[in-house]
């Protein structure tokens, strides 16, 4: 900066003229565009954790766990679906069958194990690789802020897992709009159910998403907070349907507010009117709205958690 | 406009260690070397100055901006390179800086092009495609210095951007760093514990040891000629004394070389006719500067300037009145 002899940023072009042709060294330019700052970082981040929860942009072998998981949740749909437009052309019936197995009420249950999967698979990886690496410095000494980075990268993943539950939904629904005699009467009686399912996918990405993401930003080894994401899932109704049949209900019925898969269940059944797929669940007879404000407190203190994580961490 | 201002700067960590003790500095635009032993407190201060860690007592603002409530617009401006390793090693360069141009806010196409640029900047051309796991410590040190580069910052913070580089990719990211600095026109702040590299490279030196400013000048006023000429001769160096002693200097031998005070031009010719009468075989003639790591003494033991070996090349800075801490 001192030195007279050095161009000034961003400095007059040179060239050389060569035989060949000219040879252009621009220098640096220093950068004039646009800062769009703390807004689009953030969403930025978004895009790019949602895109990487199904392995996008990070080379095919890492495609495989998400688009196999995904594409497991959905065949369940796709089949039913399938099978109901073969028999309305066999004449057998006008709409997917009320007895069959695959319904809007019984899909949560499922796929729920395939949901828990994608989180251990892909979290740890989302949460895990910045953290393994020292990245966290690069991201805290640019725009966005740490609170800005843990819900940005939380909200990717719920997002994720959102389209996951939620497709296989869409594809009943369509399916069994399409399958009616009418599809106006069709899209009438099927209406009803767009928001119970929206919000029953919303309230299983953001729990599983939630939980996921706490777990995998307090273990940054991968293979560790897979188990831990997984033993999440799989112990909490074990002990639920142990202390349900040894002692009294009531422990048990608190006891199953803090069992993932059990206030999902119950939140499954209060939003379709249905019952729920667990015995043990069923036996406990809480209140529907019990487990969907369970489930909601839960969301909020997972994402909460997290972000403090991210508050305290080192960078 | 001041670069950076402290005023009564301290961080204390929480279990007890002081890493900043009442820094008070002000800083103009330059390239600024902060040079200091391993644990003087030069990767706090630039950690404070990032806004990544609070200080505990007293004031610190870049560009004007204080580091505690405008955090998110100086980190708009301020590029960092963090001393350890942080780049994900199943990322391409290419991928990882264009991810991190959009990290500061910068327009998907505009993060690309300027990655494109800088990564030819600090010499990365094919391999950027490449996963970074495969990056030689040379490469990895490029492509940390293209992702502090890439949003265009007023203000580098480097922290010992020569980490674990041999010696020729260390003068290569130093060149890198100067060239970065002059051609750019932005200020950069360098923290090493080398002296000999932040000499090269530098401005403008702040010398900090235990948390506490040792001295910040022009690099030029830490190593001002003292007014001695060093001759080196291959051999010969008692004779080449006594024969400018008989000329009337006071000419002392130190080693190879023989250390005269000069006062004015003709000396140097008296110097010359007596090497070549004796037909000493010269290997360089030298006005003396004070070396760094002198100075460095100085400043904490004041110790008296004394003619001292010259190349102060990569080497630690010494400790502290000199009780040997690493």
């Amino acid at each position: 900066m001192s030195d007279p002899s050095v161009p000034p940023a961003g400095g007059a072009p040179t060239s050389a003229r060569g035989p060949g042709g000219s040879i252009y060294d621009l220098g640096y330019q220093a950068y004039t565009g646009p800062r769009l700052g703390r807004r689009s970082a953030v969403v930025a981040l978004f895009t790019q954790t949602l895109r990487s929860s199904f392995g996008i942009g990070r080379g095919g072998r890492a495609k495989i766990a998400p688009f196999t998981l995904a594409a497991l949740a959905i065949l369940p749909a796709v089949l039913a679906v399938g099978f109901a437009s073969l028999a309305a052309q066999a004449g057998a019936g006008g709409s997917l069958s009320d007895a069959s197995p695959i319904r809007y009420e019984t899909y949560s249950g499922l796929v729920g194990v395939l949901i828990m999967l994608f989180c251990a698979a892909q979290a740890p990886e989302l949460f895990g690789r910045d953290q393994r690496y020292g990245v966290l410095p690069l991201y805290f000494s640019r725009v966005l802020t740490r609170s800005d980075y843990a819900v940005a990268k939380i909200g990717g993943l719920m997002a994720a897992l959102f389209l996951v539950v939620v497709v296989p939904y869409v594809v009943l629904f369509v399916g069994r709009v399409l399958v009616a005699p009418d599809p106006v009467t069709g899209l009438t009686n099927e209406l009803g159910q767009v928001p119970r399912f929206t919000l029953q996918a919303l309230l299983v990405a953001g729990l599983l998403g939630g939980l996921a993401s706490l777990i995998a930003a307090w273990t940054p080894r991968r293979a560790y907070a897979t188990a831990a994401i997984i033993a999440v899932f799989i112990i909490p109704p074990i002990i639920v349907a142990i202390v349900g049949s040894l002692t009294n209900q009531d422990l048990a019925r608190a006891i199953v507010l803090f069992s993932p898969g059990d206030v999902l269940d119950g939140s499954n059944a209060a939003i379709f009117g249905s019952i729920p797929d667990s015995q043990v669940v069923a036996a406990l007879d809480l209140a529907g709205w019990v487990y969907v404000g369970a489930v909601a407190v839960e969301i909020a203190a997972s994402v909460g958690l997290t972000v403090r994580r991210y508050l305290r961490i080192a960078a | 406009m001041t670069l950076i201002a402290l005023h009564e700067l301290t961080k204390r960590y929480p279990r007890g260690v002081t890493a900043l003790d009442g820094l008070t500095l002000d800083l103009e635009p330059g390239i600024i070397g902060l040079v200091g032993a391993n644990g003087a407190g030069k990767s706090t201060l630039i950690k404070i100055l990032l806004g990544l860690l609070p200080p505990t007592s007293g004031k610190a603002s870049v560009m004007d901006l204080d580091v505690r409530t405008m955090g998110t617009t100086i980190r708009q401006f301020v590029g960092y390179m963090p001393e350890y390793d942080c780049l994900p090693p199943d990322s391409s360069a290419t991928d990882f800086v264009t991810h991190m141009a959009r990290m500061s806010g910068l327009p998907s196409a505009s993060a690309r092009e300027r990655t494109a640029e800088v990564l030819r900047h600090v010499g990365l051309y094919e391999e950027r495609y490449r996963a970074m796991g495969g990056y030689s410590t040379g490469m990895k040190q490029r492509v940390k210095l293209a992702q502090a580069l890439v949003h265009g910052p007023r203000l580098l913070l480097l922290d010992e951007p020569t980490n674990g580089l041999d010696p020729a990719g260390r003068d290569e990211m130093l060149a890198l760093v100067r060239r970065t600095g002059t051609e750019f026109g932005i200020a950069v702040m360098v923290a090493s514990h080398l002296l000999g590299e932040i000499e090269r490279v530098c401005d403008f030196l702040v010398a900090i040891d235990a948390g506490r400013l040792l001295r910040a000048a022009p690099l030029g006023s830490f190593t001002e000629r003292t007014g001695v000429l060093a001759v080196e001769v291959e051999e010969g160096e008692a004779s080449l004394a006594a024969a400018l002693t008989a000329r009337g200097l006071h000419a002392v031998a130190d080693g190879r070389t023989v250390l005269l005070p000069v006062t004015e031009d003709a000396q140097y010719d008296i110097v010359r006719d007596a090497v070549a009468d004796l037909s000493l075989r010269l290997v360089r003639i030298q006005p003396r500067r004070q070396s760094l790591e002198d100075l460095f003494r100085d400043e904490v033991a004041a110790t008296p300037v004394a003619a001292s070996p010259s190349s102060t090349a990569d080497r630690p800075v010494p400790p502290a009145g000199g009780d040997g801490v690493a």
